[in-house]
This record gives structure tokens, C-alpha cells and sequence, in this order.
């Protein structure tokens, strides 16, 4: 916006005052917009956007300016200069956190409902601890939640609308379920209560028990539910793997307080099941993903590569102290910490693997020139060729359009 | 309301980046800093979430018929080379991966069949991000929250054409009702095939175009492989997939039950 003349002509740090005007002591704001606020209003569609700092990468922390990204060798696949086709996940480390803390608190309100309905006398103790990981869980996952939010006050604006086709907004759904209930069920275990309270917190145990087991599976759903290839390669594995780990995950946290007797026996059988299963799902999923082996290629190198290694070794490891007969305290407290250690690096490998194949556009590219595109989708009949194309013969000579299939193109 | 939208020629784009500006100006969208990306002309480099238009550059190395001046015999650099430029902007799909991903409700569809990010419900919860098989809505870190083009949702409002399109000097931003820009860019299309440019062909013109997004509100003409455009050769919805996760899920929710009841029974009655 253009000063007036009167003005451009006075020395900038002179104040403008005109009769029955206030001193002018604000400075236009330095927004990258250079827009004087006494002269123009800021009424645009982007106006309310903040700017901290001018100078920021553009693209936050995942800024792509400059050389292409290592990631990225010389390849016959075409790209535009090496940039990224999809913007890269915003979220911070939050994220793989709260798989870990919503998972365990899921898997322990399973296991303590069931416990309670079916040996409720023999397992009290099992079913206490469990009702207050889950309590505590359901609030420590909310909390990691709201952190990772760009606008962290708005958070109740996810219950503002149902939306199922959000796997986001029906998970949200489903730890205010389990938060209500996991909190009410471990009530009685915190502070004394009538015996009407306590007969509703037995009610909400299965609830929570009823509402954990989702809260374990739909993070893997709400990766799935996104262009990352390769978390759209993983989508038939990813919820079954993220269910299994909870499992395991829980078995492996209430296994650092080892205690002897049916309780233990019973968390010893599901944590080492669900280790069995955890393992070789990881495996199963990155076969899976290696279908387009571009894809897989933040799981088998570098940084994400080695984390998603030492996930499988941790895991591995746990399972062998599982299968040891005999009672070692150690040795479960040992496998344990393995357990736990597996869990929480399978998460962040799984998260960074993802930000690392968005910044990679050949896997974009490549996973969706093998098929592995819309042309995926069962109810589609992708057709082969650009229709106009087709219309109007060019097909017929090689040139127009492009053919899906047709690699040719790329060398 | 009629469905409304762009069509890009890029055969008629110059490169002028008269749509970046007018664009950065009349929504007051702050600058992305001035830097040299060494990737031709384009320093904007992507979309995001104060670019809502970016001007792509493309120097190939062969021939494009219809570049330099034929008349003259004058070719571009002895005729093996060509330049394919593209003003980029959000498709405004069909189905559309940020709306069906916002868990806030954020994300609405307008009367103009736009899709628009309302400022104050949206949360920064960063889903959509990942959702957009473009890679067009971002999130400003120090913002909070996801920004997109509005298809001058405003101006639309009071009868005025998008301000890029406003300002393309060539028409090579073409704006209207969705129906009569797909008659135009066939016709466009087939006008291009006969003065022998046989590489032109429409991108995400309608549903059996592009199946994965049923057909975008922003569409394009043209002429090399999409993904030199940096656009994606055959992108999907991410949700057209998802029922294959549910599923998945409903799997690992029965095994995890059925593994809490197991091992609790197995314990009371085993040893």
C-alpha cells in the first residue's frame, strides 16, 4: 500500500499527529505483507493468517528449497527438480507417543475388563492396575493430543461435527468414549466411594474394556487414511500390527511390576501371544509395503531404516524372555523394558518412515505408475488411457496422453 | 450457484507469475522470504500455506510443436528444446482428501463447489496435510493452521472472477462454470491435436479422467507426463481405500478380544 505523499516526505522517525488524532506509537507490523494498517485494512482470505517470523521456511521444518534432498538419487522416473509431491506430516513426536500411551491404556482396559467378568476375585489386583493405566493413559493421551495441535485451545472443535469417513474424528470419538469410562472405572481404586459408585464403575470397566479395543486399532486406520505411500501401502497390516502391539505394549508395562500367581500367568499368556504376532505382522508389513520396493525404502535405510531394525530386534528379543519357562523376576522386568523399548521405536520408525517417503516423490510416483493408485481401488475401472487422447486418435500414434502402464515414458 | 472452476492451459502460459501476485495480494497472504532455488525461473517452488498459486518451469530438452516461430523457421535452441510451464494451484477435487480427513469440520464444501478451510474452526490438527494426494494444503508453523486456496471465495461472492484468472495476461487461467470449461478444454484439445501439438491432453477433467478424485474443479491441459509437473499420475482419495483398513481393524479389535478373554480363562483354569 502507497503512504500518502505528506507523509513519505518526513523523516520516518517523526510521529504523524494531526489535530484530535492520538500519537501514533505503533509500528506497521513487520508480516511479510507490508501492508500499513493505517492505510489498508487487512480484510483478505489469508489477512487473519499469523506470522511470527517473516524469515521462517516457508514449509516449516520441512522446508524443500535448495539441492534435492539426498533421498532422492538420479532416477528414470521424471520428477520436477527433485521436490517433493506431497507435503510431508506436521506432526511432532507427539504423535507416536500417544500410539504408544493410547494403545497400552486400550490393551490394559481389555485385559482388565476381562479379567474382572471372568476371575474378578482371583485378579483383583490385575484388574486395579489395569483400570489405573488406563485412567491415566486416557488423560496422558489427551494431553499428547492437544500438544501436537497448531491450535491447541480449539481442541473440543474435533467433537463439533461426526464424521466417520475422519478416522481422525471417530478416534477422538472413541477416547472421549473410553476416557469417561476408564475414568469412572478407576475411581473406586483412587478414593473411596458409596456402593452405587462402584457398582456404575464396574459397568463403566467394561466400557472401557468395550471402547479400548478400538482405541488400540484406529491409529493404524488413521495412517492408513492418508497419500503417504508409505502408509497406503501398509493400510492392510498397519491397524491388525497396531492392535497386536498394544497388546504386547501392555503385557510389557504391567510386566515391570512382576507379581506371582494367576494374574501373572494371565498377562504372561497375552503379552507373549501378542508378541508372536506382533513380530511377524512387522514382517508382513513390510513385505507388504516392498511390493513397490521404492516404497519400503525409508524402512530398510538410514536413520528410519536402523529404527525400524532395532523395533524388530527389541521385539524379537522380548519374545525369546516370554518363551523361557519358569518364573525369573528378572528376566520378565529384562523382557519387559525390551518390550516397551520395541513398541515405542516400531511407532516412531513407522511416523518418520512416512515423513521420509512423503518427501520422496519417485515413491509417489512409482507406487502409483505400479498400480498401486486409484487403479487399486476395487470399484474402479480405471481406464488406461486419457479419454481425449483417445478421441481424437493421437493414442493410436503414441503420442498423446499417457499410458499408466506404459514405463516406457520414463527412460 | 453453479459449480465453478479453473481450467489451465499450459500450452498459453508465459510465465509471467501475474497469478502468484495477484493472488499473494488481493488475499494478503504474507511473503515465503526471497530465495534463489536454482531450479529455473520458479523460486516459489511449491504450494503451501500462504502460496495458493505456484508457477511451474519446465526446460526440456526436445521439441514442443508450436514453440519458437515456424513461420520464420525460427526454432528454440535448433528445435531440441521446449519450455512447459504451469500456474499449479488446489484442484478442488471432487472428492476431496482434506475434507472428507478434517475432523473439526473445518473443511466445507461451498455453494460454488470450492472447497473452502473456515480460519476459525480449524484446529491445526495437521490430518489434511497428509491427506491431500496433491500435496497442495499445508500447515503454517507459526500460524497453527492449514491454509489453502479459497477460490477467492470472496470475490465469488460479489460476481468477481478469481483474482489469477483476473490477471493471466494470456488466458491461460481460464475461469467458469465447470461444464463449460471441460466443452472449451476438449475443444481446446482437439484444436492443439490438429495444428499437430498431439501431446496435449487434459488432466482431471472428470471422474473417468482421473477415477481417484471423480474429476477436479481445477483441471489442466497438458503436454509431457504429470509427473513432470509434479503432479501425480494417477492419485486417489485416500478414504476410497480406507474400507480395507476398517476391515483390517475390525480383525486386530477381534483378535485383541479374543486374546484378553483367552488368556485370562487359560490362566484361571490352567496350572
Amino acid at each position: 500500500m502507497m503512504r500518502r505523499p505528506d507523509e513519505q516526505a518526513r523523516r520516518p522517525d517523526e510521529e504523524v499527529r494531526r489535530p484530535g488524532e492520538e500519537v501514533r506509537e505503533t509500528i506497521p507490523p513487520v508480516d511479510g505483507r507490508n501492508i500499513d494498517p493505517e492505510v489498508g485494512a487487512l480484510m483478505g482470505e489469508g489477512a487473519l493468517q499469523r506470522v511470527r517470523d517473516v524469515n521462517a521456511p516457508p514449509h516449516g521444518e520441512a522446508s524443500w528449497i535448495g539441492p534435492p534432498p539426498s533421498d532422492v538419487p538420479d532416477t528414470p522416473v521424471p520428477t520436477y527438480y527433485g521436490v517433493p509431491a506431497l507435503k510431508e506430516p506436521v506432526w511432532k513426536g507427539y504423535i507416536p507417543g500417544y500410539f504408544y500411551v493410547g494403545g497400552v491404556s486400550g490393551a490394559c482396559a481389555a485385559l482388565g475388563a476381562a479379567a474382572e467378568l471372568m476371575d474378578g476375585r482371583a485378579m483383583a489386583s490385575l484388574s486395579r492396575r489395569c483400570h489405573l493405566v488406563a485412567a491415566g493413559g486416557s488423560i496422558g493421551s489427551a494431553a499428547l493430543l492437544i500438544a501436537d495441535l497448531g491450535r491447541p485451545a480449539r481442541f473440543l472443535n474435533m467433537l463439533r461435527v461426526f464424521r466417520p469417513s475422519s478416522p481422525m474424528n471417530v478416534g477422538t470419538w472413541i477416547l472421549s468414549a473410553f476416557g469417561a469410562c476408564a475414568g469412572l472405572a478407576a475411581l473406586p481404586s483412587i478414593v473411596p466411594v458409596p456402593r452405587t459408585v462402584r457398582r456404575m464403575a464396574d459397568v463403566a470397566s467394561v466400557g472401557a474394556g468395550i471402547f479400548g479395543l478400538p482405541l488400540t486399532a484406529y491409529t493404524g486406520v488413521l495412517l492408513a487414511g492418508s497419500a503417504v505411500p508409505l502408509w497406503q501401502g501398509a493400510r492392510r497390516v498397519m491397524p491388525i500390527l497396531f492392535a497386536c502391539s498394544a497388546a504386547a505394549s501392555a503385557a510389557s508395562l504391567l510386566d515391570l511390576f512382576p507379581a506371582r500367581g494367576r494374574a501373572s500367568v494371565a498377562v504372561h499368556r497375552f503379552g507373549a501371544a501378542a508378541k508372536v504376532a506382533e513380530v511377524a505382522l512387522t514382517v508382513a508389513l513390510e513385505r507388504q509395503v516392498a511390493a513397490v520396493p521404492r516404497v519400503a525404502a525409508p524402512l530398510r535405510t538410514g536413520v528410519t531404516g536402523g529404527l525400524w531394525r532395532a523395533a524388530q530386534g527389541l521385539l524379537a528379543a522380548s519374545l525369546v524372555t516370554s518363551l523361557i519357562p519358569g518364573w525369573h523376576k528378572r528376566l520378565r522386568i529384562f523382557g519387559a523394558l525390551l518390550g516397551t523399548a520395541g513398541a515405542v521405536a516400531l511407532r516412531f520408525a513407522l511416523l518418520d518412515g512416512g515423513r521420509r517417503s512423503a518427501r520422496d516423490p519417485v515413491a509417489t510416483f512409482e507406487q502409483q505408475r505400479a498400480g498401486r493408485g486409484a487403479r487399486e481401488v476395487p470399484e474402479l475401472e480405471s481406464p488406461r488411457r486419457h479419454p481425449e487422447s483417445e478421441r481424437s486418435g493421437a493414442a493410436a500414434s503414441g503420442e498423446g496422453g499417457f499410458e499408466l502402464t506404459d514405463r516406457g515414458q520414463h527412460a | 450457484m453453479g459449480q465453478m472452476g479453473f481450467f489451465t492451459d499450459t500450452t498459453l502460459c508465459i510465465g509471467c507469475k501475474a497469478c502468484e501476485v495477484a493472488c499473494k495480494q488481493w488475499n494478503q497472504l504474507p511473503d515465503d522470504g526471497f530465495r534463489l532455488t536454482g531450479m529455473s525461473f520458479d523460486n516459489t517452488g511449491q504450494l503451501g500455506a500462504s502460496t495458493w498459486r505456484h508457477v511451474a518451469f519446465i526446460e526440456r530438452p526436445e521439441a514442443l510443436p508450436g514453440q519458437g516461430s515456424p513461420l520464420d523457421g525460427a526454432q528454440l535452441a535448433d528445435g531440441a528444446f521446449s519450455w512447459l510451464m504451469m500456474s499449479d494451484v488446489c484442484k478442488h477435487c471432487e472428492r476431496a482428501g482434506c475434507l472428507e480427513a478434517c475432523p473439526t469440520g473445518a473443511i466445507l464444501r461451498t455453494e460454488f463447489g470450492s472447497i473452502y478451510v473456515q480460519p476459525d474452526v480449524c484446529n491445526g490438527c495437521g490430518y489434511c496435510v497428509t491427506a491431500c494426494p496433491f500435496g497442495v494444503i499445508d500447515r503454517r508453523t507459526d500460524d497453527g493452521r492449514a491454509w489453502k486456496c479459497t477460490l477467492c471465495y470472496d470475490r465469488l461472492k460479489e460476481d468477481l472472477v478469481p483474482a489469477c484468472a483476473k490477471a493471466c495476461p494470456t488466458a491461460s487461467i481460464q475461469f467458469g462454470e465447470i461444464g463449460e470449461l471441460k466443452e472449451r478444454a476438449r475443444q481446446r484439445v482437439d484444436h492443439l491435436h490438429e495444428r499437430g501439438v498431439g501431446q496435449a491432453y487434459l488432466y482431471g477433467a472428470d471422474a473417468a479422467n482421473q477415477p481417484g478424485t471423480e474429476g477436479l474443479h481445477a483441471f489442466f491441459l497438458l503436454c509431457d507426463v504429470p509427473e513432470k509437473y509434479n503432479l501425480p499420475p494417477d492419485p486417489v482419495v485416500p478414504t476410497k481405500k480406507l474400507g480395507e483398513s476398517w476391515r483390517a481393524m475390525a480383525w486386530g479389535v477381534a483378535g485383541l478380544a479374543a486374546l484378553a478373554v483367552g488368556s485370562v480363562l487359560s490362566a484361571r483354569s490352567g496350572p
